[in-house]
């Protein structure tokens, strides 16, 4: 298992005026080996370019990402990651969506068969295995792109948005699923979400981000009361009901509250 | 859950006469219906045809041939052949000529569009030579193609060779570097290698744009076959044309052009039946 180091990350896009825009400044953070720490804030605070830096896919303009100690360059299999968009490979059914890091990894016809029958199981998506993307509904394909992701068993988990095109039912599957995957086999995640219940749910740490100029605003710890009041051995409501849990959700949500004001 | 299948749909429109639903549905109508109304359409410029030539005689036989004299000089042309072949023998020329040399631009295109739309070093290579090139219209090239390769058929697969070319690089590169980004950086954190992203990710992705280049690459290749053959050749069915002007034969001369456009209609055909079982995904 590997951490990501973020180390006194900046990111400056180019403007057309030939000026800049900071997109992201000054982000120190660490999510510890098998952590799952989620990312929440104001739309275009900068999460998903702060991802896209752990995935190697884009570069900080200053600092550096490490993951596992070694710094991040380029993409790979080791940090899989689920995007806002899906991407989803529309030329490709949902089995060889499902099964193409495994072909990249040159496993064996067998094991990717067992490997896509598994997770059609667990998305409960039974029977739509030679559909192509197009022919899925939203929810239907965001859950191809998470088991895509899930079956090369990455050391690192990068997710954006994972569950934001899911209606409420399907969406508490998947986290209690999502829940239920990472205790039995903890991987080190990077959870952006906009929904606050949902990310103090399924995380260690809830980071919180600030806009103009992206930057963190505050770390909040979730482990010690859930670990405390054994909340992975709840069902997600009776965990929201939860004094302790309401309390948390407030905090996060006074967070973000605060950073709007009247002119935005 | 269960998303249509459009291709179940689609072949029950065309089986069943088309329900009084779909035609209210304009104007998505079944195939059997559209095909009734093009057979009526094709059926009312006969009769308009006719009634031109030959019922009303507004136009003169000299300037455009009646359906009679069509039929004559298809007869003539099927049986004893005219300008040194029999129209299958004339067509089959052209067509051979055709297909040479659209194998040809698009097995040297494509690849070259690749190319150039995934390495940005070859693009500054080519490109200026490209800018160069393309504004040259393809009938541009028959000189210079009859100069080196004379009048046979190596300069009418050359000629066609530089007009079908270019489609075929433009269009493929246009589609390479139209591949959704993000599709691309999905292939590459879940492991792909370059080679595997240019056969699985990029080529499928520019596909569309790829066939639409070829199309109009097999459109430049019938055009300028029947200018090249037109300015100077053996056989062909550009050569009938031109045999036929100078024998001022209208009759011939439509027959000519009908032939070469169900061909062109015909080999279109073709690459759109290659491209709807190439690219299944396209809903
Ligand atoms: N390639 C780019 N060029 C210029 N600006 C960019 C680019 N990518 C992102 N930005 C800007 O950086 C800021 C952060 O974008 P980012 O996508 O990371 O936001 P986000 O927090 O993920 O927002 P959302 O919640 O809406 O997904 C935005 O203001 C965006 O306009
Ligand atoms: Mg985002």
């Amino acid at each position: 298992m590997k951490d990501i180091r973020f180390e006194g990350i900046g990111k400056a896009f180019p403007t057309r005026g030939g000026g800049q825009f900071v997109a992201l400044d000054d982000v120190t953070l660490t999510v510890a080996e098998r952590e799952f720490v989620a990312v929440v804030g104001p739309s275009g605070s900068g999460k998903t370019t702060l991802m896209r830096m752990a995935a190697g896919l884009d570069h900080p303009t200053s600092g550096q990402v490490a993951v596992g100690g070694k710094r991040v360059t380029a993409p790979g299999p080791d940090r899989a990651v689920v995007f806002q968009q899906f991407a989803l490979f529309p030329w490709k059914t949902v089995r060889e969506n499902i099964a193409f890091g495994l072909r990249c990894q040159g496993a064996p016809r067998a094991k990717q068969d067992e490997v896509v029958a598994r997770y059609l199981r667990l998305m409960n998506m039974e029977g739509t295995e030679d559909r192509y993307p197009h022919q899925l509904s939203g929810g239907m394909q965001q859950r191809v792109a998470i088991a895509r992701s899930y079956a090369i068993e990455p050391d690192v988990l990068l997710m954006d948005e994972p569950f934001g095109a899911l209606d409420a039912q399907t969406r508490t599957v998947m986290q209690e699923e999502l829940v239920r995957l990472t205790r039995r086999e903890p991987r080190t995640t990077l959870f952006i979400t906009h929904a606050v219940e949902e990310a103090v749910y399924l995380s260690d740490r809830v980071v919180v981000l600030a806009r103009d100029p992206g930057r963190l605003r505050e770390i909040v710890d979730i482990r010690p009361t859930r670990i405390a009041e054994g909340w992975d051995e709840m069902a997600i409501d009776a965990v929201m009901d939860l004094p302790s849990f309401t309390h948390l959700r407030t905090h996060v949500w006074r967070l973000l509250r605060d950073q709007i004001r009247p002119d935005d | 859950m269960s998303a249509p299948d459009l291709s179940v749909q689609r072949r029950a429109d065309a089986g069943a006469p088309a329900p009084p639903r779909a035609a209210r549905r304009l104007p998505r109508f079944g195939i059997g219906r559209r095909t009734l109304v093009g057979a009526l359409s094709l059926l009312g410029l006969l009769v308009l045809w006719w009634v031109l030539t030959t019922g009303t005689g507004l136009v003169a036989p000299y300037r455009f041939p009646s359906p009679a004299e069509f039929r004559g000089a298809l007869d003539q042309f099927v049986t004893d052949g005219y300008a040194g072949g029999t129209l299958w023998v004339q067509a089959w020329h052209s067509t051979r000529l055709v297909l040479m040399g659209f194998a040809v631009a698009v097995v040297t295109g494509v690849p070259l569009g690749l190319l150039m739309g995934v390495s940005p070093r070859a693009e500054a290579l080519l490109n200026p030579a490209f800018l160069l090139v393309r504004p040259i219209p393809p009938l541009a090239w028959i000189p210079l193609a009859i100069v080196w390769l004379g009048l046979g058929d190596a300069a009418k697969v050359l000629v066609i060779w530089f007009a079908a070319f270019v489609p075929s690089v433009i269009n493929t590169w246009t589609g390479v570097r139209g591949v959704d980004r993000t599709l691309i950086a999905a292939a590459r954190v879940h492991g792909a290698g370059s080679r595997r992203l240019l056969t699985e990710v990029i080529i499928p992705g520019a596909l569309p744009m790829i066939f639409t280049g070829l199309r109009l690459s097999l459109q430049a290749s019938w055009t300028t076959l029947v200018a090249a053959e037109l300015v100077g050749a053996f056989f062909g069915l550009g050569r009938v044309l031109d045999a036929a002007y100078r024998d001022i034969n209208p009759a011939m001369i439509t027959v000519a052009m009908v032939a070469v456009g169900i061909l062109g209609a015909a080999t279109t055909r073709l690459l759109g039946e290659a491209e709807r079982r190439l690219i299944p995904w396209r809903s």
